[in-house]
């Protein structure tokens, strides 16, 4: 039943997740290697949060291209 | 009527197969070095760029190539052409599809199902998987599909083949790996960001999208439905070298047995079957296929 439903929220949710994590990350990495934002403390937080909204809206349209 | 009787007769369907059965019998072994060797090439190439002994950028290059080459060794082994029906042999179908898929992130099981239904149900819009891809309006919109990977949701097709028990169980062994494809990757995207962007996903994506536009949409490409309609012979300025061959596609759709590398000359002793047949664009057919690079600009 809880895996059922663990499967459930990630064929629902795993648009948002991907962007969250994936393009989170590769967003932070290349923003950390910026000389202009690089060492701002509010980097990681851009960076993660326009990967989820990146992930939510492709998640929204049901495509991400 | 009689003429169409003679000819049938002439290149009759059991001629045809004895052909294609003589063309079907060596072993595959330039595919298993392929298959598997672009495969540890592309897993040495983390160690080597972690440890700054390759630069990265020149990884993403070997990465796509190794991507580029990783699809034709498993589809060989989809069709059984390693094992070639020896029970002791099939544990090789196995071993090189997975191994092979690794740098494309894809499961075996389920490229294997959906394309046996693929060549059952070639050009069907609703049970050919690779519909999409074959009938695109452009290779702009194939690109844009294989690249968001609408073309390979293949989800829907469980639908469509529920009734299918082969197909529904293959599917369900395909999830696990499908996911811990997705878990490995998140967990290294978060570790080495850059990295696996660079030597995985960017690379499986141009190997995904090489692979769909030249072994689904060309190949398929205004062909419509019939053992000798579903695919044509093609030619395209990029030597068939760096294509994998596929403008020798309906030959594999015709006898999937025959090795990928026998193909040519399967073809040209098969040709008067083809143009009599009427497959499309055999008329165009070479003499001489072995190193033609079957250019056309």
């Amino acid at each position: 039943m809880l895996i059922e439903k663990f499967f459930d929220h990630i064929s629902n949710w795993k648009m948002a997740w991907f962007g969250l994590i994936f393009l989170g990350s590769i967003i932070n990495a290349v923003l950390q290697k910026s000389s202009l934002v690089g060492d701002s403390p509010y980097v990681s937080v851009f960076a993660f949060g326009a990967g989820a909204l990146i992930g939510l809206v492709a998640k929204i349209r049901g495509a991400w291209l | 009527m009689r003429e169409s009787s003679e000819i049938l007769a002439e290149f009759s369907f059991e001629k045809e197969k004895a052909i294609a059965k003589s063309f079907s019998q060596r072993f595959q072994w330039e595919m298993i070095l392929i298959g598997l060797g672009q495969a540890s090439i592309w897993l040495s190439l983390w160690p080597l760029v972690l440890n700054g002994i390759l630069d990265l950028w020149m990884g993403f290059l070997i990465a796509s190539l190794c991507a580029c080459f990783a699809y034709l060794p498993s589809h060989e082994a989809q069709h059984g052409n390693y094992s070639r029906g020896n029970p002791k042999l099939r544990w090789l179908d196995g071993f090189v599809g997975h191994i092979s898929l690794i740098t494309l992130m894809y499961s075996y099981h389920i490229l294997r199902v959906t394309h046996m239904k693929h060549h059952a149900y070639t050009n069907d819009p609703v049970k050919d998987p690779d519909y999409l891809n074959a009938h695109a309006k452009s290779v702009f919109h194939v690109i844009k599909n294989s690249s968001d990977g609408s073309s390979t949701d293949f989800g829907k097709y469980l639908e469509v083949f529920s009734s299918d028990k082969a197909f529904v169980n293959s599917f369900e062994k395909a999830i696990p790996i499908a996911l811990l494809y997705r878990f490995i990757l998140l967990v290294l995207v978060v570790i080495f960001p850059l990295e696996t962007l660079l030597l995985w996903w960017l690379p499986a994506k141009i190997g995904t999208v090489y692979t769909t536009v030249f072994f689904s949409y060309y190949p398929h490409l205004g062909t419509s439905t019939g053992r000798y309609k579903d695919t044509r012979f093609w030619s395209h300025w990029i030597p068939r070298f760096l294509n994998h061959s596929m403008q020798l596609h309906f030959i594999h759709h015709l006898h999937p047995s025959i090795g990928h590398y026998d193909e040519p000359k399967a073809i040209e002793a098969l040709k008067p079957f083809l143009v009599a047949r009427k497959v499309p664009g055999a008329d165009q057919i070479p003499e001489h296929i072995t190193f033609n690079p079957l250019i056309r600009i």
